[in-house]
């Protein structure tokens, strides 16, 4: 695979693409109709960031009427039956796929790709575009779901027919309509980007890039992008008979007319649970960039990381009807998933262990990404553990579709699109945009994120192993769950929402301030091996003046005999 | 140098040796023919091979020679192959909830009604079961008030259904004699179609005009006037 | 739009575009595949689709066959004529290509017209959803790869992108081996 090393810097296109960038663009053409893997990624993570608001916001509602039931909302109002139900299908559909697959990985990957390989854009840029303009009319077409007549979707995010299939169930049928066709378009998006990815990280490599030299976070988001190529199919197919189901009176999901209801659970979860992984790696190997760098260390063992997060992949698509034990499955069937579901645990605790291994002996350096990361160790290490009992068919009858659950998820999501996207942004920052972030204000808002959100989450383990039910709009009409110890951990819970909330408006201040008034970066603040910080900071359009050739793996930290602790992965020597 | 990528990237891209397409054509024609005679002689293992048998050779024969998969790189080939088997998996998977319609300690009674139905129905055989399975819409006026607006406007319409201690502002009495005097049946109509907030009351009233037709909804509504005392 | 340097490098071993076509394919073989693997689950699990079935017209869909065979000939063709650097030929073996694609499109709305005077329409019974759904699908992807085989062949005559030719070759014979399977699911098996 490895070509001979080359000198590229007399490429013709070079050049011409470089001048290019600096004359006569207008604002229309430079930030709205870019083909620069760049601006795309911008618009993914802004895009991404806006929708986090609005789910975020609906988190607060619908809390706040747990924890006060009845009680008018600051901010929102009276959240009725029927709002509750729309806030938190729609919760839970958009911090998943539109703001953990957006950043984690449209928006890092369009960065980090062709700057990590070192070449000049992705193979495709029109397709780029292409493919993030897909999904802003699929964010659109949700965001205008929600002001359909009867409000946005309420048949909770799983979809699950028939109480998805027809609107004399879910009471929303403009709502429900949209919700299937934005969702069907965001996975068309991403299948076009998932294309362009592995495309260009297979084909357009620097001279002497080769496999085992590639850095991980690039490892995680094309092995990502494959498992979201390989599992969405059958769910895209699923969507548009959920939708005939919805809008032209077919059956597909209707026992009573020869359909099956669990078919949709089947093509839902062979989907959903390679989804988990299609966002939990890229943030695996976001934390491996970061604490490489931070510890000054090579990472322990760069193959054992790289063929785990393959068995993972893997062994993905073999667990997922997990979720449906109690969905009147086959009992011998939920047997073989439960064995699969403890196997999936021992490659992600194998690369937990590796990632510790790393830090043991390091010079560790606790900077704001490096706190993310060691945060992001911390908190999966809870979503993971708490999964065991979810993933045994017999502990889960007891515990599904309780609050023990929704604690085990959001264990394992708020981790891996909250924490490993700031432990992303705030390494790159100086790259992305050419200035540095806040330190002291990055701290703040760490402490401020990572506190509340146990806070949060910690209570709802205790509710969930009590029997609190998910989806219940007040707990205050059931005399076993209006208990005031339960409702004071409710109460608990929201007030840390709420703190948590509070501390996000330190890290949008420091964003903002620091993207128009930060210290100027230089090309490598961090000292760090890989190609992007090679390039200048920002990265002009067609990001290095000279295209590099690789000579070394990417963790090269603390070589022997040499004047630096780091080792370039260009550097001739 | 500076032309190296451009030469690798078609390197194998040349002029290779093309069989003779007309002949693979030819073959698969007569292949078509075959599939299309097989059911003719009735037997239905004759049938399967022929159909489904002759469509893999077939979809063989387009993949190796048309699409040049004997001569493209290993890994394309394990690739497709790769997604095929995550299809049988799939199958594999599901089959065994929804192409059976009964396991252990399971039945699907739903289905075998509708097979024993729609087999009953192509015999010529008269339906055993004349009316559909039970829907929301063929129940009466008040199994809808018990089974949607009982939780909260209470069994006897007094608005104390069991959801309603924790409402604000309190749902309605339909047995308060003044609640009547500012309304109309066409009021209460519109209420339970378009919800609370259509009439500037509390939006703690869905609206249900995806739950209920017209006809339900005027027989609803003549229901809670038998509540007025 | 310049072409940046990351299109022409080929670390795989094999071109870009043809890379992606096959990654195009793949994903496809998952969509179709999820969709099929539904419809045969239920076909086996209910005896009386077999008699839904048998309305459907064995005739038409194998003609059908038969000119997407064909249409997958000249589109095969149509390589061999780009690799010889023949873009005029290629060209009009690729419109000749479409035509297929027109005429498959011509006979499945014939059919599909006369099923539904017939009352067999989408929501009559699983069978029929399923039948328009799939055969529904296959249809949007040829009418794409007709849309996109024109612009290839205005390239081609041109002697332009040849190597796309064999790109979207690619595409069509996977449309074709779809349909391959499609006919005796949909149609053979009564």
């Amino acid at each position: 695979m490895a070509e001979p090393a080359t000198a590229h810097a007399q490429h013709p296109h070079n050049g011409a693409g470089h001048d290019h960038a600096h004359h006569d663009e207008g604002f229309f053409k430079k930030y709205l109709w870019s083909t620069d893997h760049k601006m795309i990624a911008f618009q993914y993570l802004f895009t991404g960031m806006l929708m986090a608001i609005i789910g975020g916001y609906f988190a607060y509602a619908f809390r706040m009427q747990l924890a006060y039931p009845g009680a008018s909302v600051p901010g929102y109002g009276t959240v009725s039956p029927a709002d509750y139900l729309m806030l938190v299908t729609n919760h839970g559909t958009i911090m998943i796929f539109w703001v953990a697959m957006p950043v984690l990985i449209a928006a890092f990957g369009n960065y980090l790709i062709p700057l990590m390989i070192g070449c000049d854009d992705m193979v495709f840029p029109r397709l780029n575009r292409l493919s993030y303009q897909i999904f802003l009319l699929s964010a659109i077409i949700l965001i205008a779901s929600f002001f359909v007549p009867n409000g946005g979707f309420s048949g909770a995010w799983t979809a699950y027919p028939p109480l998805s299939s027809q609107a004399a169930y879910h009471l929303t049928p403009w709502g429900a309509s949209l919700w299937v066709l934005a969702v069907a378009l965001e996975f068309v998006a991403f299948l076009m980007g998932g294309i362009n990815f592995v495309t260009t990280v297979m084909n357009s490599r620097a001279p002497g890039m080769t496999p085992l030299r590639i850095p991980m976070v690039i490892w995680m988001i094309v092995i990502a992008s494959i498992l979201f190529m390989a599992s969405v199919g059958p769910l895209v197919a699923g969507a548009v008979l959920l939708l005939f189901d919805q809008v032209l009176g077919t059956h597909v999901y209707d026992p009573n007319h020869g359909g099956d209801p669990l078919l949709w659970q089947h093509l839902f979860w062979f989907f959903g649970h390679p989804e988990v992984y299609v966002v939990l790696l890229p943030a695996m190997g976001v934390v491996a960039e970061v604490i490489t760098v931070f510890a000054r260390k090579k990472l322990f063992a760069y193959k054992t990381v790289l063929y785990t997060a393959i068995a993972t992949g893997i062994i993905s698509f073999f667990v997922w009807a997990h979720h449906q034990f109690v969905a009147g499955i086959d009992p011998r069937m939920a047997n073989i998933f439960t064995v699969t579901t403890l196997i999936i645990s021992i490659p992600i605790a194998e690369m937990v262990f590796v990632y510790l291994a790393t830090l043991i002996g390091g010079s560790i350096r606790f900077t704001t990404p490096m706190l993310w990361a060691l945060g992001f160790l911390g908190a999966f290490l809870v979503g993971g553990v708490t999964g065991i009992f979810l993933g045994s068919s017999g502990s889960d009858i007891y515990f599904h579709d309780t609050y023990f659950v929704v604690a085990h998820f959001h264990f394992t999501f708020f981790p891996i699109a909250f924490i490993g996207s700031f432990a992303a942004i705030t390494y790159w920052f100086p790259k992305m945009f050419g200035r540095m972030m806040n330190e002291t204000l990055g701290k703040i808002h760490f402490w401020g994120t990572i506190i509340p959100v146990n806070g949060i989450f910690l209570p709802l383990f205790i509710a969930g192993l009590a029997g609190d039910h998910r989806r219940i709009y007040s707990y205050m009409n059931f005399p076993d769950s209006a208990k005031p110890f339960l409702q004071d951990l409710r109460i608990m819970a929201t007030v840390s929402l709420c703190v948590l909330i509070a501390f996000q408006f330190v890290f949008l201040y420091n964003f903002i301030v620091s993207l128009l008034r930060g210290p100027k970066a230089d090309k490598n603040p961090w000292n760090a091996n890989t190609l992007e910080w090679t390039a200048e900071s920002p990265p002009p359009h067609g990001n290095f003046a000279e295209m590099p050739s690789v000579h070394r793996g990417p963790y090269e930290y603390g070589a022997p005999g040499r004047d630096q602790d780091f080792w370039p992965q260009n550097a001739a020597n | 140098m500076t032309t190296h990528e451009n030469t690798a990237a078609h390197a194998d891209h040349g002029e290779h040796a093309h069989p003779n397409y007309i002949k693979v054509w030819g073959i698969l024609v007569v292949l078509l023919v075959v599939s299309v005679c097989g059911p003719m002689l009735g037997i239905q293992a004759v049938t399967i091979i022929t159909a489904f048998g002759i469509a893999v050779v077939k979809a063989y024969l387009v993949a190796k020679n048309f699409m040049h998969l004997n001569i493209e790189r290993r890994f394309v080939v394990y690739l497709l192959l790769t997604m095929l088997a995550f299809m049988l998996l799939l199958f594999g998977g599901v089959a065994p909830d929804v192409m059976r319609h009964s396991g252990r300690n399971w039945e699907n009674i739903a289905a075998k009604a509708e097979i024993e139905r729609a087999l009953a129905k192509a015999s010529g055989v008269a339906e055993k079961k004349p009316a559909e399975p039970a829907t929301p819409q063929a129940s009466s006026a008040a199994d809808n008030y018990k089974s949607v607006c009982a939780m909260c406007h209470g069994e006897k319409g007094e608005g104390n259904g069991v959801a309603a201690l924790s409402m604000t502002p309190k749902p309605a009495n339909f047995a308060d004699p003044a609640f009547w005097q500012t309304r109309d049946k066409a009021h209460v109509e519109k209420v339970i179609r378009e919800g609370g907030p259509a009439v500037g009351k509390s939006p703690l009233m869905a609206p249900f005009g995806a739950r209920f037709n017209a006809q339900e909804i005027s027989a609803l509504a003549d229901y809670l006037m038998t509540f007025k005392k | 739009m310049q072409k940046p340097i990351a299109t022409t490098r080929s670390m795989a071993g094999l071109p870009t575009g043809r890379l992606a076509v096959w990654w195009v394919i793949a994903s496809e073989i998952v969509i179709f595949g999820g969709l099929l693997v539904s419809y045969i689950m239920h076909r086996l699990g209910h005896p009386e689709w077999g008699g839904y079935a048998s309305h459907t017209n064995t005739w038409a869909g194998a003609f059908n066959t038969l000119v997407l065979l064909s249409s997958s000939l000249s589109a095969v063709l149509a390589h061999q004529a780009a690799e010889r650097g023949d873009g005029k030929k290629a060209a009009l073996l690729l419109r000749l290509t479409c035509l297929g694609g027109a005429t498959f499109l011509g006979v499945k709305a014939l059919e599909w017209s006369h099923e539904i005077r017939q009352g067999f329409v989408l929501s009559t019974n699983g069978f029929w959803s399923f039948y328009y759904t799939a055969a529904g699908l296959h249809a949007l992807h040829v009418i794409a790869g007709m849309i996109i085989m024109l612009i290839v062949s205005r390239d081609a005559s041109k002697g332009r992108e040849l190597q796309r030719v064999e790109l979207i070759g690619i595409y069509w014979h996977f449309v074709d081996i779809v349909w391959i399977f499609l006919f005796p699911l949909l149609y053979i098996a009564k």
